[in-house]
């Protein structure tokens, strides 16, 4: 009985296409990401062959969640095609076994949905063996075929996924026998799965979420988080770890599901509900009506009764229905679960301002609503016919097209019905927390300029797609195609033209200070564009509405055009011509005044630079050393205007006899250079030379002057500039200025492109040398062109704005309705400086002579007073452990959210609104995120800006894993080591990710190539760990004594030798292999707490026993771990409380072997015990270095 | 009223299934029956004439009205109550003839209120007119389809299998509904039940595989039967020898054995007896010359 269900089951789907097309969909997908980079699934980089053991991992479990659904159709089918013919009755009155059916049907499905998956490894195989044959992809980015990896993928996530999806969808579709059942079913599957990757986000939760993620996917992500490339290529997954504990739960989950679902399958038919007639309505008095005269309007087309009438029956027969009111249901509880925990931010929560509310309404918002306008534009489209109602109102004397607009239309006010109940709830929580200041012209501006005009969009393409396709099923799959393949053919073809992908406009960004932003005017064409577009296919669409019994395209269009009036035919005419002058207009502004490259064309303008230009690299070029800034800003234009007049001078040994500029602006950048004249140089070069009358011989300096001259016209296809804008303009000096010679940072830097172009590998920086050559000529900074210049501003703006430049205010006035200032900077400084302007409030505060500001939003005032003290405390702690600052001002200068960093110029720091300046801080008494990112750039003040390493490996660790540190130490001061914990956590986990995704090679603190995650991440846990192990005073001085032999020298440049130097000498002599393994390699750490048992003897005082598991790794640039001996001094703690709150016992240990066993005794019977208790050492895995104590 | 004259008319199905072969039909004021077997092309032929479907050929005139090349005339003046007939889901029985009598250009509220009423009173729905229609019975169903065919005043109501699945108490309420309005206007009534006809129409037609195999009155067609029916009870076992001996045109169950109809211009014997004919010996015998 069962066998026979089952190859019934079975044989049937073999027979029919759905399985293949799955199978070549899936295979398809990989095919793509395998032979090309310009489709990602899951995003592999750098050294990771494209078909690793890890990338298949990753591919199948990403492509299971599509899976799934192909799933829902095989289980549903299974479970319910006996119901759907009607068959049941007969079927179930014949003396069949219930197992023999129920599980005979199911696998059955579950082997067919199996199969479908198996696409994926025939795409690894095709695309690995055609992607190199083609030369479509180098050789070298494919690995031998992991046919290990397959079959463990094939085991561990695609046999207990598709048994999991149908164990639920088989239950539910017995159950309710209703498709749209199973479907949602699924979309809870997926809100189980998108709740474990909110949960993801916090830290701390990492070995939960990836239980609690139904795919396993991110078990997975979470097992091979820390792997480097090497790692990733050589190893696949197991039984073990993560994965296999997600892959038992979920396996027993759905066994146990099955099993309660066959115990309660019945074959009995589900019994109708009865309604019981109320006792009373038979009764029920009524008076006889008299048939009435009526009258029959005249009116040959009562548009507007006949749309009102249409509109309400569609529109409540939608918003009653059971799929509206689940979908929006999820939609709220995913918003909610979204905003629940706060916007949270290195352990702080921001406060909920309205643009962060927007963004999280419009990203679930646009998410369910599309959902929605697909599967309800099938439902109206179909619904008379559905209903078996089509004929009778087919046969009333309706225009078709007032119906077909009702239907869009009604679809358009269901997804606002969604997304102003969401924006409701987004209200109602900043109300709940204390947040007052509801911008609700905000909400429904955002609204009207944006999702809005994209949901009447996309309602009008699937109305004409069920329209015209007139099979609705193979509509939904078009519609589904139509929201994203039309961006990869169109991403394959290289066009970058919002006009070509469907519904596509420029984004917008909303600013507190710069409101909607410079691209919203290009916005609002754009969904003009596309609007009327979708009215135009709307009204094509009235022509083959199919009306009646008509199904064939041309009898459609027969009917269709004879009941057309004359006023369709002149609104087609009147919306495509609109829609053509729209799509005219839109040309001309994107493509004729504002001609852009498309990303194919700038990289062979990169291809194309180096190849004439690189050997140019090393001839001598001019610095410059003074600099006087004419600058006038016109914020309402966008406009900026600067003239710049620079004295070069030759501090080579060479005669310099031309001067060689990259110009990467060559629209706005013009360059006078006396007595000279350009010898090369054309548009699309982007490299000028100007051949001197005479030669500049050494030490001799002459005049130069450059201007720039930037006027906006017309819209853009996309936002090329946020620096220029209405409030907020930010721009810094190398943003209007040429460079000098030949730029290396214009190469064209990932390698596999490289090859592509045929162009030589290429070193991302000069190698650390230990005497030093040109290359210490140069900083990596202003990479030669100067060293410590002076510089004077004269800048002007409009009478609302300040207009900040480096250095001391020397003067103000405001002249003919706009605001004119001359700063100067104090000292000789680094040539890297910004030009700022907005509408600003400004506290001040004076400190030993130095004036502290912040300049910000008026309605950003809540954080201002803290920022101010947490410069007063870094300046505090930096003057008296490294030196004197420089400067008479150190401002804090906020700038619109078009970038959300700060960052550090001579005096001057700006400090994105998206940063500080709206983060809680109220129930924050001491140190907190904003704090330290002030004292990060305040560190830079130091760090960069008095001292600089020369343009070679190590550079950034001298400032900006200087930078970090010195922020630690500001934080140090009021925070204990505990808290202190907090912090290195971010900044560890920030290397270890940043390292998994390596896309050349990781090199040692001391040679970090500019690598955040190195010269961040992790040079500031290593520095912080020095001083807990020297002292922070030893550390302090070997900065000091560093500082002061290179502070504002002119080269060469000091590089992180110089600096090792300094540190040696403070390190004693036991201690001096930390410098090896912590600066030179890259060590791992792997320690374990294996055991721990408590005893209360005799004292009443409690012995504990630990035993330990100390290792120690060494990695190889390439990522390949070598186990070396460890002799080492580790912490070992005891934590009073489960929190980890308080660390009532610390103690340095000597640990030589791999595993050692301690004994302590303790007053106090500790919550946990922990090896490395602060976390201060690099190890990959923390979970595994604490255990509870708990007494026998 | 204006005639309706269909001439000429031809449908072919792509499967190649001939559901109109030259139909020709005149009709006026008063009830027309349409009887027919299932698959005869009735549905065709009403589909047609409530501007649903496209005619190969053919012409359909409801007085000065061209009925195939403007569907928008016909649509105002038309009563349709398709075979199958359906409702919206979440939808009431008031709300659903509200809408239908707007589309039906009756734009008064007022009056679209006391129309609906009326109405549903007629089709004794008054109680349930707030109830969700999806939840009815198909009887119920099938009346609130009655009281939308009669919304804003039809000059041509098309019904289609109107009785199916109505008690007989149901079905004289309607048929009384019918020849009340029936007096005034052309209904045509498609059914094949033979009763329906018998009871109702003045005039009739008999289709069968796409072509009218009678048109007349169902007098006249009944006359022309006169002294030609003959009937016989019968054993079970006997029915294929009197098949094959006699022109059987129907056989049906009496008391539990076989009833036989034959057609005879002269008394057969072997026990059979004389019948007036009814409509269904009409029916049965020109749909087998079919």
């Amino acid at each position: 009985m069962f066998s026979e269900f089952f190859k019934k089951e079975l044989f049937t789907g073999l027979k029919r296409p759905m399985v293949y097309i799955f199978m070549f969909i899936v295979g398809l997908l990989v095919f793509g990401a395998v032979v090309s980079d310009n489709v990602q699934i899951g995003g592999v980089v750098g050294d990771v062959k494209k078909n690793a053991p890890t990338v298949v991992g990753r591919f199948v479990g990403i492509l299971n969640v599509f899976g799934m659904l192909f799933a829902v159709a095989f289980f549903n089918n299974a479970a319910l095609r006996d119901h759907k013919y009607g068959f049941f009755e007969i079927l179930f009155s014949t003396p069949i076994s219930k197992a023999g059916y129920f599980f005979g049907r199911f696998i059955g499905a579950w082997i067919l949905s199996c199969l479908v998956m198996v696409g994926i490894y025939i795409g690894f195989i095709i695309g690995a063996a055609i992607g190199p044959a083609m030369h479509w992809i180098g050789p070298e980015r494919m690995g031998d075929t992991p046919w290990l990896a397959f079959f463990n993928s094939f085991v561990l996530f695609v046999i207990p996924n598709m048994l999991l999806v149908g164990s639920i969808i088989f239950t539910l579709a017995t159950r309710f026998k209703s498709t749209i059942i199973s479907f949602l079913g699924a979309l809870f599957i997926i809100l189980g799965y998108s709740i474990s990757a909110s949960l993801m986000s916090d830290v701390d939760n990492q070995s939960l979420a990836a239980l609690v993620d139904v795919f396993g996917i991110r078990a997975y992500a979470v097992d091979i988080q820390y792997y480097s490339p090497f790692e990733m290529n050589t190893t696949t997954m197991g039984f073990s770890g993560n994965l296999l504990k997600n892959r038992l739960l979920w396996t027993t989950v759905a066994l146990v599901i099955l099993f309660l679902s066959y115990l309660t399958f019945s074959f009995s038919a589900k019994a109708k509900k009865v309604k019981k007639k109320k006792a009373g309505d038979a009764n029920q008095k009524q008076s006889v009506f008299q048939k009435p005269t009526i009258s029959i309007s005249a009116d040959k087309t009562p548009t507007w009764k006949h749309f009102a009438s249409f509109f309400k029956i569609n529109f409540l027969s939608m918003a009653k229905s059971a799929t509206f009111i689940i979908i929006l249901a999820f939609a709220v509880i995913m918003l909610v679960g979204n905003i629940w925990g706060g916007f949270e931010y290195f352990g702080l929560k921001s406060y909920p301002v309205t643009y962060k509310m927007l963004d999280e309404v419009n990203g679930i918002s646009s998410l369910f609503v599309l959902i929605i306008l697909v599967f309800f534009s099938g439902e109206l489209v179909w619904r008379d016919r559905d209903s078996h109602i089509s004929e009778v109102i087919d046969g009333t004397p309706h225009q078709s097209m007032v119906s077909l607009i009702a239907k869009a239309l009604s679809l358009v006010v269901l997804a606002t019905t969604i997304h102003m109940f969401l924006v409701l709830i987004a209200i109602i929580y900043q109300a709940v927390n204390g947040y007052t200041n509801f911008e609700v012209g905000l909400y429904l501006m955002d609204f009207l300029s944006g999702p809005f005009i994209m949901y009447l969009f996309w309602a009008t393409i699937f109305v004409f797609i069920q329209v015209l396709v007139n099979q609705k099923y193979l509509a939904y799959f078009l519609s589904v195609l139509s929201l994203f393949l039309v961006d990869l053919i169109i991403a394959a073809l290289k066009i970058d033209s919002n006009m070509v992908v469907l519904g596509s406009t420029p984004s917008t960004r909303y600013s507190d200070m710069n409101g909607f932003g410079p691209g919203m005017e290009a916005q609002l064409w754009f969904s003009a564009y596309w609007l009327i577009f979708g009215v135009v296919l709307l009204i094509i669409a009235g022509m083959f509405w199919p009306r009646g019994m008509n199904k064939s395209i041309k009898d459609r269009f027969a009917v269709g055009r004879k009941s057309l009036s004359t006023s369709y035919y002149s609104s087609l005419g009147f919306f495509s011509l609109t829609w053509v002058a729209i799509a005219g207009f839109v040309y001309y502004n994107t493509q004729v005044l504002n001609p852009y490259f498309n990303s194919e064309t700038e990289l062979e303008q990169q291809v194309e630079y180096e190849k004439n230009y690189k050997h140019f690299e090393n001839a001598p070029l001019p610095s410059m050393t003074d600099l006087t800034f004419n600058i006038d800003i016109f914020p309402e234009d966008r406009a900026v205007k600067s003239k710049v007049d620079i004295t070069i001078t030759n501090k080579t040994s060479k005669p310099i006899d031309s001067l060689h500029f990259t110009v990467l602006e060559e629209d706005y950048v013009s360059i006078e250079i006396p007595n000279s004249k350009l010898v090369h140089g054309e548009k699309g070069t982007f490299y000028y030379i100007y051949q001197l009358d005479q030669t500049l011989a050494p030490g001799d300096s002459m005049q130069m002057v450059c201007k720039y001259d930037y006027l906006p016209k017309g819209f853009e296809n996309r936002v090329t500039t946020t620096k220029f804008v209405r409030n907020g303009t930010f721009f810094n000096n190398g943003d209007i200025l040429p460079t000098f010679g030949y730029q290396k940072r214009f190469e064209v830097s990932d390698k596999n492109r490289r090859k592509k172009y045929d162009l030589p590998e290429r070193d991302r920086m000069p190698e650390l040398q230990a005497t030093c050559s040109h290359v210490c000529m140069k900083n990596y900074l202003t990479e030669g062109s100067a060293d410590w210049v002076n510089v004077e501003t004269f800048i002007s703006t409009s009478e609302d704005q300040i207009a900040i430049a480096p250095g001391s205010l020397v003067s103000q006035s405001t002249e003919n309705g706009r605001n004119k200032y001359h700063y100067k900077v104090d000292t000789p400084s680094q040539n890297f400086y910004a030009f700022i302007s907005a509408k600003y409030e400004v506290a001040r505060r004076k400190w030993k002579g130095i004036d502290l500001e912040v300049y910000y939003h008026k309605e950003h005032e809540v954080n201002v007073e803290g920022m101010l003290d947490a410069v007063q405390k870094s300046l505090e702690y930096f003057t008296t452990h490294f030196g004197p600052y420089y400067h008479n001002q150190a401002r804090i200068i906020e700038f619109p959210r078009y970038a959300s960093f700060a960052q550090a110029f001579p005096g001057t720091m700006p400090y994105s609104e998206a940063l500080g300046f709206i983060i809680d801080l109220e129930d924050e008494t001491k140190n907190n995120v904003v704090d330290a990112v002030i004292a990060h750039e305040m560190g830079h003040q130091y760090w960069a800006h008095q001292v600089i390493g020369a343009a070679m490996q190590g550079s950034t660790m001298l400032s900006e894993s200087f930078a970090e540190y010195s922020s630690l130490m500001v934080m140090k001061q009021e925070s204990d080591p505990v808290e202190m914990k907090d912090f290195i956590k971010y900044d560890l986990q920030r290397y270890l990710r940043g390292r998994s995704r390596e896309t050349e090679k990781e090199l040692p603190l001391a040679k970090v190539e500019n690598q955040g995650h190195i010269h961040y991440g992790k040079g500031s846990v290593i520095l912080y760990a020095l001083q807990d192990y020297i002292g922070e005073a030893k550390v302090n001085n070997a900065l000091r004594g560093f500082l002061e032999e290179y502070r504002y020298q002119e080269p060469p440049y000091p590089t992180s030798n110089d600096f090792m130097r300094y540190l040696k000498q403070e390190v004693p002599d036991s201690l001096q292999s930390l410098l090896v393994d912590w600066f030179d390699e890259i060590t791992f750490y792997d320690l374990r707490l294996e055991e721990v048992t408590c005893v209360k003897n005799a004292n009443g005082k409690y012995d504990i026993s630990l035993d330990i598991i100390a290792k120690k790794t060494k990695a190889s640039e390439a990522g390949e771990m070598t186990d070396v001996t460890i002799a080492d001094w580790v912490d070992v703690g005891f934590y009073k409380d489960r929190d980890e709150k308080e660390l009532m016992f610390r103690e340095r240990v000597y640990m030589n072997q791999e595993n050692t066993k301690l004994n302590f005794t303790l007053d106090e019977l500790p919550a946990k015990a922990a090896v490395d208790p602060l976390r201060i050492l690099i190890d990959r895995v923390y979970k595994d270095n604490r255990k509870t104590v708990s007494l026998e | 009223m204006s005639q309706l004259k269909i001439t000429n008319l031809n449908k072919t199905y792509p499967n190649g299934t001939k559901a109109l072969v030259d139909v020709n039909l005149e009709l006026s004021k008063g009830m027309f029956g349409l009887l027919g077997p299932n698959g005869a092309g009735k549905s065709s032929l009403m589909r047609t004439l409530a501007t649903l479907q496209e005619a190969d050929s053919g012409t359909a005139t409801l007085g000065d009205i061209d009925m195939l090349g403007d569907p928008q005339s016909v649509r105002k003046i038309l009563g349709y109550l398709p075979q199958e007939f359906g409702v919206y889901p979440r939808i009431t029985a008031a709300q659903l003839l509200d809408h239908v009598a707007t589309l039906k250009g009756i734009l008064n509220k007022k009056e679209r209120n006391e129309l609906v009423d009326y109405l549903l009173q007629k089709v004794n729905l008054y109680n349930e007119r707030n109830k969700s229609v999806k939840g009815f019975s198909g009887g119920m169903k099938q009346r609130v389809g009655i009281a939308q065919a009669l919304i804003g005043n039809p000059q041509l109501i098309i019904v289609d299998e109107p009785t199916a699945g109505l008690d007989p108490g149901e079905r004289n309420r309607f048929h009384n509904l019918l020849a009340e309005v029936g007096e005034e206007v052309i209904v045509i009534l498609s059914t094949h039940i033979v009763d329906d006809v018998r009871e109702l129409c003045t005039d009739m037609a008999i289709m069968n595989f796409g072509r009218i195999v009678y048109n007349g009155q169902p007098a006249d067609a009944l006359s022309a039967l006169n002294g030609k029916i003959w009937r016989k009870v019968i054993e079970r076992s006997e029915k294929e020898n009197y098949q094959n001996n006699y022109n059987v045109i129907s056989d049906k169950m009496v008391a539990g054995r076989p009833q036989i109809h034959v057609l005879s211009d002269a008394d057969p014997g072997n026990g059979f007896e004389e019948v007036p004919p009814n409509l269904e010996d009409v029916f049965f015998v020109r749909c087998q010359g079919g």
